[in-house]
């Protein structure tokens, strides 16, 4: 019933793998090697091709290839799959949009469902019947129409094959029949009313190309080219951790896009896709460190995005892992059960430090769970739940809990001294970073932090093998997913299993708010008021703290794009939108500028600098080498 | 000469046992003699090694500053919470070398680094040299079968590069300054094992050994008495050799991200420099002063290593 599609992990590693993209990652160490060693490379490049070299580039970059123009956005994770009923992660799910267009679309503006391939949809008989109006004239790239009978047998396929399940079987999880009566109609029936059928934002894909395909669970979308698309691009080029490549879709209801190619490239290393932007190969790089914004900043040609994010980045603590039937599993560290340790560990961190040294100013303080970007569903603590900076008191109920201090220690009763674990992704600098604070905040409380920074969370994550973990979910327009993975219901059958839950909570009161705010689909305002509320009974559960919401920090060349559209108006993002707005509006600049800044000219000296004194002392070492080699004969 | 540097002379000619010098003088104030001598005699030997005596300053330089560390830039100068300054900063009179991403001095990082670097190299190299001595000399020793099985095993991890080894290794087991130290002691033993073998096989043929057979002196009594005082001079100058290559080793695995992430090492700044984006970014005084330190401490065990080789090794000390 909900779609994970968005929600999938997300380029920033902050997001705790689900299983198919854990299953699909065996070779990350090897790729982080790699990618260390490229970096070298880079730099070694970088260092030696100058200004001269940056001018060519430059020109064949963006608005090179003759008359044609280019957009080529630099992208670090590896595609899943390229298939909507495979895809979890964010860029293969964003790439999906390009090609896939669906029902309802999300505002550009607002972020506001309005109509996409369906004009117009009801409810009827109490929310538990839906019918869709198609748009008239919609065609597939290959000219064929787009009908009624497309959207049916993409969610049939979705509701009975579990092999095209696997992404967003558990949206359609709640149908109980799908039909199209005739080319324009799509009538939904559901078991239960369910609001999210006024976002239906999952991709449809053409029946006459996808029924011949043998077995869905293995095919991948990625082989015969072009693909044949609805959404504003067609696929023509796929290859594994290299590039994507895009035409754009002459006959997309929306118009045409203006670029005659998108390029996505691939750079594991956010330090040589930011060369790449500064000497022009590419024209877009998402995910900056502040330390690139800051230096991007000002720099001609060069626009920074510093967008309000999509996503939340907090602390949960291990409530105990119990599957549905609540058999326990897992090793969480008992005093967390009591919530006047969670909240002194909460109480003593300084949330506005997060923001300012980690995030360095590129994000909003944590408050609520669904980000401030959100309006309606945002929630606020009030002044007397909030769990603010105030160490005294967390030292206050960590000796009311029986922990007393002892040689700088707190010590429980039964003499052990209070010692946890927390899981960090070693991919995330921010992970880390934040670690580094914790471990001093908590360590000045008396309590000892280890810091376990995997590249791969998820298997003591699913086992229930920690005390505490960095999370972080992207937040949809519609946040039925976010609130989903937190219900009873998500918890897993058994401990083998893999279940949806973010953090093994299980609250009645969540619970019975989490059906009503499902159940109001004819209320908007009263749903977001639910919503509202629900956050508040999480907050006060006490297992989760949100440290902050970062920004999506992106740049792009304005001598390439002369405009890209951001989501939501005013401070949104690029990358990774809730729909293809920003590359399909995407406008290219009428004449690349001449100018390019010797910006790199810092490093470049540092680095020759560097490079004499290794020189000197390779001099030096072989002539003393020399001398002992001559005393040896 | 070479046995005498070391002050454990096992007494290879008949001549210089203690029970052939005159009953009069006390045997262990002649001993003690004897090794002042020698060490006098190995110090000239090694401050003609103009390269070697500057590599030997600058370590005991940076051993001092290593050590004195907390008293140099103060305890606490690794903590983010208390971070002095902006993030990074350029170079200015506070902070000579500027600052990394939380606001601390890369200078106090850099002096704090020293340890972990220092601490690992010389770990690591004492168990490399450990493992390579121990497997070297028993497989030189009892020769056959024996010495055939730890060759085999010794080839093995000679022809594993050592780096992916102590990659793989870093990988499986917990993060943990242990952890590199164990990494890279097993990862690169396999010289040493080798260098020792042959040298035991040489001293073995030599006629005081088989005489010490002949008396009837045990296995290990041959080992310890009179082949492991005859490779010591060997194993000396190899561990100052492996040294250099265990801190470059830490170095690349924390660069890589396998280091303790909760300790301040210069492959850790590295790093650190690398994901804050201080590369691209143009910080050059966050990135360059850890890598050249690496390579200046790198570089002066290796010289010190080259010079003590060439005092100590008996077949280079001859023509001298």
């Amino acid at each position: 019933m909900q779609p994970t599609d968005e929600n999938a992990p997300t380029p920033g590693p902050l997001h705790r793998p689900t299983p198919a993209a854990r299953a699909g990652r065996p070779g990350r160490r090897l790729r982080r090697v790699l990618g260390a060693g490229a970096a070298a490379l880079a730099l070694i490049a970088a260092t030696a091709a100058g200004p001269a070299a940056a001018k060519s580039a430059q020109d064949d970059g963006g608005d090179g290839d003759g008359d044609k123009a280019v957009l080529t956005a630099a992208v670090a994770q590896s595609v899943d799959s390229l298939s909507p009923f495979l895809a979890v992660t964010l860029v293969a799910t964003s790439l999906n949009r390009l090609m896939y267009d669906s029902l309802v679309n999300y505002d550009v503006k607002t972020q506001e469902p309005i109509p996409g391939l369906a004009e117009k949809w009801e409810p009827s008989n109490a929310g538990k019947t839906w019918t869709y109006t198609m748009r008239d004239g919609v065609k597939w790239s290959d000219g064929k129409p787009l009908t009624a009978e497309d959207a049916r047998w993409t969610f049939h396929t979705m509701m009975t094959d579990e092999a095209a399940g696997a992404a967003n079987g558990s949206y359609v999880a709640n149908f109980a029949k799908v039909s199209a009566p005739d080319a324009r109609t799509l009538v939904v029936e559901l078991k239960e009313p369910q609001a999210t059928m006024n976002s239906m934002d999952l991709p449809i894909v053409p029946k006459h190309v996808w029924q011949d395909v043998e077995d869905l669970g293995k095919f991948n979308n990625d082989s015969d080219f072009p693909v044949v698309s609805s959404g504003p691009y067609i696929l023509t080029g796929f290859k594994t951790d290299s590039y994507v490549t895009f035409e754009p879709n002459p006959d997309f209801w929306r118009g045409k896009p203006k670029f005659d190619e998108l390029r996505f490239k691939y750079y594991k290393e956010t330090d040589a896709a930011v060369a790449a932007l500064r000497k022009g190969e590419v024209s877009f790089v998402p995910d900056l460190t502040p330390a690139h914004a800051a230096s991007l900043e000002g720099q001609p040609d060069i626009k920074v995005n510093d967008g309000q994010g999509r996503r939340f980045w907090a602390i949960a603590t291990n409530p105990g892992a119990r599957d549905v039937k609540g058999r326990k599993f897992g090793d969480g560290h008992p005093a967390l059960l009591d919530p006047r340790v969670r909240e002194a560990l909460f109480l003593a961190v300084d949330r506005e430090v997060i923001v300012d040294k980690v995030l360095q100013g590129h994000g909003v303080e944590g408050e609520g769970y669904i980000p401030p970007r959100f309006g309606d569903y945002h929630w606020k603590p009030s002044a007397e739940q909030k769990i603010g900076y105030d160490p005294a008191k967390a030292a206050r109920l960590l000796d009311q809990a029986g922990y007393k201090l002892k040689d700088g220690k707190r010590v429980g009763k039964d003499g052990k001294p209070l010692d946890l674990r927390m899981l960090c992704h070693s991919t995330d600098a921010r992970d880390k970073a934040a670690g580094k604070f914790l471990e001093e905040w908590w360590g000045a409380l008396g309590i000892g932090l280890d810091l376990q920074c995997l590249d791969n969370v998820g298997d003591p994550w699913v086992a229930g093998e920690y005390d505490l973990a960095f999370d972080g979910w992207s937040v949809n327009p519609d946040p039925d997913f976010v609130l989903a993975i937190h219900t009873c219901a998500a918890l897993p059958e058994s401990e083998d299993v893999v279940g949806q839950t973010d953090n093994f909570i299980c609250n009645k009161d969540y619970d019975r708010l989490y059906a009503e705010q499902l159940a109001a689909y004819d209320d908007p305002g009263k749903r977001a008021e639910i919503v509202r509320e629900m956050q508040s009974v999480l907050y006060d559960t006490g297992y989760m703290n949100v440290l902050a919401y970062p920004n999506s920090v992106e740049a792009y060349r304005t001598d390439h794009i002369e405009s890209i559209t951001a989501m939501p108006a005013g401070n949104g993002n690029i990358w990774g939108q809730d729909g293809s707005w920003s590359w399909a509006t995407a406008v290219p600049a009428a004449e690349a500028s001449d100018d390019d800044g010797g910006s790199a000219m810092g490093v470049v000296l540092g680095g020759g600098a560097a490079v004499a004194v290794v020189v000197a002392a390779g001099v030096v070492f072989t002539m003393r080498r020399r001398a002992t080699a001559e005393d040896r004969e | 000469m070479s046995t005498e540097a070391l002050g454990k002379d096992p007494g290879p000619e008949p001549a210089s046992r203690p029970s052939a010098e005159p009953a009069a003088a006390d045997p262990r104030a002649l001993a003690r003699a004897r090794r002042r001598r020698s060490a006098a005699r190995f110090w000239r030997a090694y401050r003609r090694q103009r390269a070697g005596l500057v590599g030997l300053v600058a370590l005991v330089v940076i051993a001092f500053v290593a050590l004195a560390a907390p008293l140099l830039v103060g305890a606490d100068a690794d903590s983010v919470t208390d971070a002095p300054g902006t993030a990074l900063e350029d170079p200015s009179t506070e902070f000579p070398l500027g600052t990394d991403q939380f606001g601390r001095s890369v200078l106090d990082l850099l002096v704090h680094g020293a340890r972990i670097s220092l601490t690992v190299g010389l770990l690591a190299a004492a168990l490399t040299v450990g493992i390579g001595t121990l497997v070297g000399m028993v497989a030189g020793h009892y020769g056959g079968w024996l010495s055939g099985v730890l060759m085999r095993v010794t080839d093995f991890f000679l022809v594993m590069p050592t780096l992916v080894l102590a990659i793989v290794l870093a990988t499986v087991m917990s993060r943990s300054v242990t952890t590199v130290i164990i990494a890279i002691g097993v990862a690169a033993w396999p010289k040493t094992a080798r260098l020792v073998r042959a040298q035991t096989l040489a001293i073995e043929a030599r006629p005081y050994v088989e005489r010490a057979r002949a008396l009837g002196g045990g296995h290990t009594h041959i080992m310890l008495r009179h082949v492991l005082p005859n490779v010591m001079p060997l194993v000396l100058a190899q561990t100052t050799l492996v040294i250099s290559e265990a801190i470059l080793t830490e170095a690349t695995l924390a660069f890589l991200g396998l280091g303790d992430p909760q300790v301040i090492s210069w492959g850790g700044m590295l790093q650190d420099a690398r994901e804050a984006g201080a590369i691209s970014s143009g910080h050059w005084s966050f990135l360059v002063p850890p890598g050249i330190a690496i390579a200046v401490v790198a570089l002066c065990f290796t010289l010190s290593g080259r010079a003590l080789e060439s005092v100590l090794n008996p077949k280079l000390g001859v023509a001298k």
